[in-house]
């Protein structure tokens, strides 16, 4: 058994973290203040190529493993979790239909655009009445003659408002639930696709999120994304686990970021004429918040480990993600706390750690969804 | 044009640093970077690279950890890079260090050798003077500028409110001084060729460095650094304030 980072990932570790201290750190307070796409930053950091990190090098990517993508997932979540949602919609969600399934002339228009952050992309699933409930998705794909008419609105969509194309779930017929689920890539442009209300977010804030609207939107046949009718889930099921192993490692990121305000803190703060951290119930805390960050990772990794050795890993990618993910919420809890009424001040950087912490619980699955999704897979039909 | 970059491999400046039980070492937090001056060096070599042609290599003197700074050097765009790889380069003092970055560097073709113009760790910044004096080569130091031509270097030194401008032939070695560029951030191109890349590693014998070249100085203990005293509130009027806090500066603390 060995649970060491190769070399290789060690260096791709160093240069990321780095990379994101100097890029992404300084503007994370800005991103969160301003709450608008950070265009400069988005320029600046996809320059260096990282967009197309899951992609084969033949078409400009880097084709890193799954533990490599854990990697930068966290990392580029340690610096500021509003941008690492917008980097990571276009380096997986966003483009891995278009990858799979779209033709040479949709990937030179989208992918190739989309991995150089020339474009930047989403992936449409939730609405108004159903998020984790696919099979309740209401919007509407109708085949007319060689193309597809869209129709229905949806809703908390990742880069939406600025997005320059979608990867868009609908259904070709109502009455046949998850089994009538597709995927099709909508562009910017095309009549009756407009982006509608922008949502205002307690946390994950830059990552600009709203409504998109699709009425009578007509699209060419081939903007189907996937090679059978019908088989949106089956195809969903390809990424299922990285989308919700990456949530739990954006997780450690913001998990991490807001340990090291702590430590930083329980040095520095003096009470009582020593620094807090001599005290036995804050060095507690950091026992706690080291420990199951430790545990969460050892979830993480291993899970990005079975992945990557195409060992079955959905019920590991749900543990990771909760686990992760309801970590991260106890870390920021408790680093607001070391931080005191600091912690409470929007002067730092705690509280922005503490409210961005909160969408990772809903992002990749809810955890009651997931508890029963497991249940279901442990015990089998009862 | 061929520049050599000498780099070290330094504590992380986060990383935790305490003074061993002994008082002879310290313990520190293996976390490791670059030297802030050398990334300068590196930066700069890359730059006349650019704009003159050439190649650039990287040496670095530490232990096997030390790969990761070469392998960063390579992800920057440097085109080649050597380890020598010395368990006990860290007793190493500037004298034996500069001995053997002399005994690789006499095994090199090159125009211009660049280090950064100290190491943040012991900031003795001594060791491109003794490489210098060693090789026979001019020596610029705390550069904020470089330009080539005409097979000579035109500096700028960062000497204190004075700048200074030197000619120098080449070969010759530059130290680099924060201001003289701003690193590059590696792009993923880099990254991945420098985590493919198999870095050689060198031992002394391999360069021909005697093993028993003694330090010149040795350190007999660490001292922690002096407690920050409490802050002295003075009471008063404003101006009798200031009349006090005057005098504290004069005479007590006699630090104007």
């Amino acid at each position: 058994m060995d649970f060491a980072f190769t070399e290789e990932q060690e260096f791709f570790k160093k240069i990321i973290t780095d990379t994101v201290d100097k890029m992404v750190v300084p503007k994370a307070r800005e991103i969160d203040e301003k709450d608008e796409f950070p265009w400069e930053l988005w320029k600046d950091f996809t320059r260096l190529g990282y967009l197309g990190l899951r992609y084969p090098e033949e078409i400009g990517g880097m084709n890193a493993d799954p533990v490599t993508a854990m990697i930068f997932y966290e990392q580029i979540a340690r610096g500021s979790v509003g941008f690492a949602q917008s980097v990571i919609m276009n380096i997986l969600m966003g483009t891995y239909f278009v990858y799979r399934f779209g033709s040479d002339t949709i990937k030179e228009r989208c992918l190739y655009p989309a991995m150089r952050g020339e474009k930047v992309t989403t992936m449409c699933f939730t609405e108004d009445q159903s998020g984790s409930d696919l099979a309740a998705t209401r919007t509407t794909a109708v085949k007319d003659g060689s193309e597809w008419i869209i129709n229905g609105t949806k809703m908390w969509i990742t880069n939406g408002p600025v997005a320059d194309f979608a990867t868009v779930l609908a259904t070709t017929d109502l009455s046949l639930g998850a089994k009538g689920l597709n995927f099709f890539l909508v562009e910017k442009g095309t009549p009756g696709f407009s982006p509608g209300q922008v949502l205002d977010k307690l946390g994950c804030r830059g990552t600009v999120t709203g409504e998109l609207v699709f009425d009578d939107v007509r699209i060419p046949e081939e903007n189907l994304l996937g090679a059978e009718l019908n088989k949106g889930i089956e195809y969903l099921g390809e990424i299922l686990d990285e989308v919700r192993v990456m949530t739990g490692a954006m997780a450690m990121g913001i998990a991490q970021a807001a340990y090291n305000e702590g430590l930083e803190y329980a040095r520095k703060r003096i009470a009582f004429g020593k620094p807090i951290g001599n005290y036995q119930l804050i060095r507690a805390k950091f026992a706690d918040m080291a420990t199951e960050m430790e545990a969460s990772r050892l979830l993480i990794y291993s899970a990005a480990w079975k992945m990557k050795e195409k060992l079955p890993s959905r019920i590991e990618a749900a543990m990771a993600k909760m686990f992760a993910t309801e970590t991260c919420c106890k870390v920021v809890d408790e680093v607001t706390r070391i931080w005191g009424a600091n912690g409470f001040a929007n002067e730092y950087n705690p509280q922005r750690h503490f409210r961005d912490a909160r969408f990772l619980l809903y992002g990749g699955g809810t955890h009651e969804i997931l508890k029963d999704f497991m249940g279901r897979l442990l015990i089998g039909k009862a | 044009m061929n520049i050599v970059v000498l780099i070290k491999q330094v504590p992380d400046p986060e990383a935790l640093v305490e003074i061993a039980a002994s008082g002879k070492d310290l313990n520190i937090e293996p976390k490791f970077a670059i030297n802030l001056f050398d990334e300068f060096a590196i930066e700069e070599a890359l730059r006349l690279k650019e704009k003159h042609g050439g190649t650039v290599k990287v040496i670095c003197l530490g232990g096997p950890k030390a790969i990761e700074a070469l392998r960063t050097a390579i992800a920057m765009g440097a085109d080649e890079a050597a380890l020598i790889e010395d368990g006990s380069f860290a007793a190493r003092d500037g004298y034996d260090t500069a001995l053997v970055l002399s005994g690789a560097l006499k095994k090199e073709t090159f125009d211009i050798i660049l280090c950064g113009r100290q190491a943040i760790d012991a900031d003795r910044g001594e060791v491109p003077q003794m490489v210098a004096e060693f090789l026979g080569l001019p020596h610029v130091g705390v550069i904020v500028k470089l330009d080539i031509a005409d097979g000579k270097a035109t500096a700028e030194s960062a000497l204190e409110g004075v700048p200074e401008v030197v000619e120098v032939g080449l070969p010759a070695i530059f130290t680099a001084q924060k201001g003289l560029n701003e690193p590059r951030v590696p792009l993923i191109t880099g990254v991945m060729k420098a985590m493919k890349v198999q870095i050689p590693r060198f031992t002394l014998e391999d360069l021909g460095v005697p093993k028993d070249v003694q330090p010149k100085t040795t350190i007999l203990r660490y001292l922690p650094r002096k407690k920050r005293p409490a802050v002295q509130f003075i009471e008063g009027e404003p101006a009798q304030a200031a009349a006090e806090i005057v005098r504290v500066l004069v005479d007590v603390e006699r630090v104007i």
